[in-house]
């Protein structure tokens, strides 16, 4: 609050056209406001992203160095060591794969059929259309974790127990709603004309669907297919309660076998595993991130 | 909608049913030794053991020789080393009713109901048909029986608990090994006096904390005070139950587990024992590799030793009768026990004791002897020397006695107390009203 | 409409998505309420026992009840970090000309790690022996005599298990909110700043109203997040000290797959899914009657 009284003055007779260009005076307030918000967001960055680096810094340390030095310190010295007691003692090259099958899997079946259901409701349009809405929104309020004993009493019956399936059928069932209001959100976009034309040129639906719905359709589906794979990738619940064998176990699942015998833990080994299984989706994530937020952003805004 | 809904009842009902029924069909569990044609195949152990510790090498190993002489077996070892997370896959599979032919269980109560409804064999005298059973020491055996004084599971591993002690910090805070359970706790206060954190314990994984309440009532009351407490025949304000509880809370009061201990897991508290920072560790003879080796941090490692359970004035038992699990037993699936697996069994219990023995071990078994390894502290005999020197009883852990609710509220309810936000008065009636709670459903 | 549809092609287009989605999620419901009735461990015969699973859950269950309390505690402290710090940012992001970009990456970055991992990073933070990251800041800011263990006292356990999922997923509704603030007509700004609006007056006169529909979206998705918080408190503490992080989620799964009492847990299940429904129709019927008002 240094020159209270001077910018009301001002403003009078500033026009509005000039508000991209202000006057000196009205600048010196601002600014100081602008580098307290920069400072602020320095602070929240970093308490944001520190965790992280010290996780990966964390996973260069020595086993000793970990156990008996200042946690927080700098690594005395630097070391790969942790990375390759991590691959020996764990299957994280299984997982990561796991992890990538059940990732495709359950988001093949998100977009594909999110994309039918948006389509049946929204363009095709039928009597129930709300009610089937509705039931679809029951999915996004319901917590996850109601159907994991029927679907565990369901799965023993039918013999899918400790499989693919068993994880990718609960993913993508209640990612499904969401999926489809984005893409029914967006098929709000696409003008009527467009399909009257095609439906004069004597394209039925599926030809439509085909034709122009679906090329139309890419940006939502990365949008889409992102936000749902960040969920999916890191699943735990259903994985820790439908998987058995080693070999289906996830990244979550992987994480988790490094508590080994009666909960012992080999803390920097444990870090650089973190680290590993991280890198995927990060690097995906660090690729796409523009095409994800600017996703993130319409479709929320939409709905 | 209407129909829809009609439909899933109708659905739910029938899988439902479907998953109750499949109890059904399992075979004789006392027929041990099964006619015919030894066909191999593919069978699985659902084990919650190290993934690279003795057990699985050695059954690996074991299973590649009988695999030569019999082409087309396989062992397929699935292991599940966290315990709560291991117990949580088996309950949950023997509810789906897909048990694989082999399966690690302690004697609880939910194992003691697949037993009664036929789904385990008779370990007694499969092992008798093997001629092996007199090999076992019987107290490995007895740690494995259920209270009616059945077998049903295979031991493999025979450990003794000890309480370690740093005689140095012991020294420093002018205090000497206890000679009763009761002078622990003014130990613990005079360690802290002279900044030493007394006894350093593992709080995240829970059994560490829930072993210190079975002592009390073990010197009290003997053995048979847990197997009456699960079936609520008897009651922690029994006056056994009630200087069980007092203690721990005089334990608490003394500060005597290291500070924040519920969070912190198995590596810290021995990281603590072995920095020369906490005095006592009470942990059982599968770490003397880390306890009694070169392994061992030179810096305390000449201050190290460990005592036994300490009896106290009135004790029933002796001070040579504590806590020596068996380790998880292993059970055999009734339902999936052919000749192959009869089979395969008779070949590897035979050879696995001497296999076992050589990795420094204690064998369940009496007729081999246990290999020193060439790195070890002179601590490491002293230790494998006390198997030899057993009473007939011994402390069972009570995670393995109570029923499974009554366990984890025992469990959550004991770091309160310890941690001093419950009085031993609502530890008492909390704990009572759960077992009565909980217990009929178990043991009817 | 489309004019060329048929009754068949509806049906094409709608029954194999419909059919994912009751085996996966509604038919679940459906046997969650049916089970509820029962009394079953799994192994042994199913029992049926009427309302006395709801009557044990209601009027005799000690926990039940602090795990009811303690969910919201834990929905709280989420939607304050995760809504209110989203807005904070925002609203700061919004004033700034060039790296915004950098840091919507950066501030997105935890969402992407796995809970375990999460879990793992947490309780190392809040550790005391040896001591972690938040104890040892507090002792470089002087307020040494805050150190503590976290998670082993039972009055801040819960903020601490609260906290890694609202720091996790901040940064995903702050990207949302600060899209919305960006649609903001700047004309309405400047002409609201021209009339001597303060900010504060500008934010809550302009900015907040344009973006409440928004806002009631992001509420809706943060407490439906927030009810279904599981992964963390279950790995950090179990539920512990005692009950003091038990959340009605973790309560409910340990009641299942550790006590086998498949009944009872369908029915806290089916409490769960009340609750849900109540919460969000609460959201929509006071952030909506206040938008009319």
């Amino acid at each position: 609050m240094t020159a209270p009284a001077a910018p009301i003055a001002r403003t009078v007779t500033t026009p509005p056209s000039d508000s991209g260009r202000p006057p000196l005076r009205r600048r010196r307030k601002p600014s100081v406001h602008r580098a307290l918000s920069r400072a602020l967001i320095a602070i929240i960055v970093i308490v944001q992203v520190y965790p992280l680096a010290w996780l990966f810094l964390t996973s260069l340390r020595d086993e000793h160095d970990f156990a008996t030095g200042d946690p927080f310190a700098l690594p005395k010295s630097l070391t790969w060591e942790n990375y390759a007691r991590a691959f020996e003692t764990g299957d994280l090259g299984r997982n990561i794969l796991n992890s990538f099958i059940v990732t495709m899997g359950a988001n093949i079946l998100i977009v594909l059929l999110g994309m039918m259901a948006a389509y049946a409701i929204q363009v095709l349009g039928f009597r129930l259309s709300r009610l089937v809405r509705g039931l679809f929104l029951i999915g996004i309020i319901v917590p996850v974790q109601i159907a994991l004993v029927p679907l565990f009493i369901d799965y023993s019956t039918v013999n899918l127990l400790d499989t693919y399936q068993s994880m990718i059928i609960p993913l993508a069932g209640f990612s499904l709603p969401m999926s489809v209001y984005l893409f029914s959100s967006f098929f709000e976009y696409i003008p009527r004309e467009t399909y009257e034309a095609a439906s004069l040129d004597g394209a039925g639906p599926y030809r439509i669907f085909g034709l122009i719905t679906l090329p139309l359709s890419v940006n939502t589906v990365v949008t889409v297919v992102l936000v749902n794979s960040i969920f999916i990738w890191n699943d735990f619940i259903f994985a820790n309660t439908f998987v058995l064998s080693e070999e289906l176990k996830t990244i979550p699942l992987g994480l988790q076998n490094y508590i080994g015998a009666m909960g012992k833990v080999d803390w920097t080994a444990t870090f650089a595993a973190v680290c590993i299984t991280i890198t995927p989706l990060l690097l995906v994530f660090l690729v796409l991130n523009k095409a994800m937020i600017q996703g993130l952003e319409s479709g929320a805004t939409k709905g | 909608m209407k129909k829809l809904f009609r439909t899933a009842a109708v659905a739910a009902v029938t899988a439902l049913a479907l998953a109750a029924c499949g109890g059904g069909g399992a075979s004789d569990p006392s027929n041990v030794s099964p006619t015919g044609e030894i066909k191999p195949r593919e069978i699985s152990w659902l084990l919650s053991r190290p993934a690279d510790g003795a057990v699985i090498n050695i059954m690996k190993k074991l299973a590649d020789d009988y695999a030569k002489d019999h082409p087309g077996f396989v062992l397929n070892l699935i292991t599940t080393p966290d315990r709560p997370s291991y117990i949580q896959k088996l309950e949950t599979l023997a509810a789906a009713n897909k048990l694989p032919e082999l399966f690690d269980t302690d004697a609880t109560p939910f194992a003691q109901q697949l037993a009664k409804q036929g789904k385990m064999v008779d370990a007694e005298k499969l092992l008798k048909s093997l001629g092996v059973y007199d090999s076992y020491r019987p107290g490995a055996l007895d740690y494995q029986r259920f209270d009616d004084g059945s077998l049903h599971m295979i031991p493999f591993q025979f450990e003794l608990e000890f309480i370690w002690y740093n005689k140095a910090l012991l020294q420093k805070a002018g205090v000497s090994v206890p000679k009763s359970l009761d002078d622990v706790p003014a130990m613990c206060s005079a360690l802290r006096n002279a900044g030493i954190t007394p006894i350093a314990i593992d709080g995240q994984d829970q059994w560490p904390l829930e072993r210190y309440v079975a002592y009390q009532p073990f010197r009290q009351a003997g053995p048979e005070f847990i197997q009456k407490l699960k079936k609520g025949e008897a009651k922690f304000s029994d006056p056994a139950g009630q200087k069980a509880v007092q203690w721990m809370a005089a334990l608490g009061k003394a500060k005597c587990f290291q500070d924040g201990f519920s969070s912190q897991g198995y590596s810290d508290a021995q990281n603590q024992f072995t920095s020369g920072q906490a005095a006592m560790y009470n942990i059982g003879t599968w770490e003397l590799p880390s306890l009694a080796t070169d392994k061992l941090n030179p810096a305390v490692r000449d201050d190290i030793d460990f005592f036994t359970l300490p009896t106290t004035e009135g004790s029933v038992t002796a001070a040579n009768e504590f806590v020596s699990p068996s380790g998880i037993g292993m059970a055999v699936n009734s339902r999936t026990y052919d000749p192959l697996v009869s089979d395969f069994l008779k070949f590897a219990l035979e050879k696995y004791p001497s296999e076992y023995a050589a990795t420094g071990a204690l064998s369940p078994t009496t007729n081999v002897e246990t290999v020193v390894p060439a790195n070890a502290t002179p601590l490491y005999k002293k230790a494998l020397e006390k198997a030899n020197d057993l009473g007939d009883k011994q402390a069972m852990p009570w995670d393995t006695q109570l029923d499974p609710t009554t366990n984890g509220r025992l469990q959550q309810e004991l770091v309160l107390l310890v941690q001093g936000n419950i009085t031993p008065e609502q530890f008492i009636s909390t704990m009572d009203s759960t077992v009565v709670q909980n217990a009929p459903k178990f043991f009817k | 409409m489309l004019p060329n549809r048929s009754r068949l092609s509806v049906l094409v287009f709608l029954l194999p998505p419909l059919l994912l989605y009751g085996v996966a999620v509604l038919f679940p419901i459906m046997q969650s309420l049916f089970l509820s009735f029962f009394s079953w461990n799994g192994i042994s015969d199913m029992e049926f026992v009427g309302l006395a699973n709801y009557v044990r859950m209601l009027t005799g269950d000690d926990i039940f009840w602090r795990s009811f309390l303690n969910a919201l505690g834990y929905l709280a402290i989420c939607l304050v970090l995760q809504l209110g710090g989203a807005l904070f940012v925002a609203s700061l992001l919004t004033s700034l000309r060039r790296g915004a970009e950098l840091i919507k990456t950066l501030y997105l970055l935890p969402a992407v790690i796995s809970t375990v991992a999460i879990a793992f990073l947490f309780v190392r933070i809040y550790s005391i022996e040896p001591v972690g990251l938040l104890n040892q800041l507090l002792h470089w800011i002087g307020f040494g005599g805050l150190e503590k263990a976290w998670l082993s006292d039972v009055n801040t356990v819960l903020a601490a298990v609260s906290a890694p999922e609202g720091w996790r997923f901040t940064g995903l509704y702050m990207l949302i909110i600060y899209a919305a603030l960006l649609a903001v007509p700047k004309e309405l700004e400047e002409a609201a700043r021209l009339d001597g609006a303060s900010r504060w007056q500008l934010f809550t006169k302009i900015r907040f109203p344009y973006i409440r529909p928004v806002w009631i979206t992001t509420t809706i998705m943060a407490t439906t997040y927030g009810l279904r918080g599981f992964d963390i408190p279950y790995l950090m503490t179990n539920g512990g000290p005692g009950q003091s992080s038990e959340l009605l989620t973790t309560y409910m799964y340990k009641t299942a797959f550790t006590s086998t009492d498949f009944g009872y847990a369908s029915t806290i299940s089916v409490f769960i899914v009340i609750e849900c429904l109540v919460a969000v129709g609460l959201i929509l019927l006071m952030l909506k009657r206040k938008a009319d008002a």
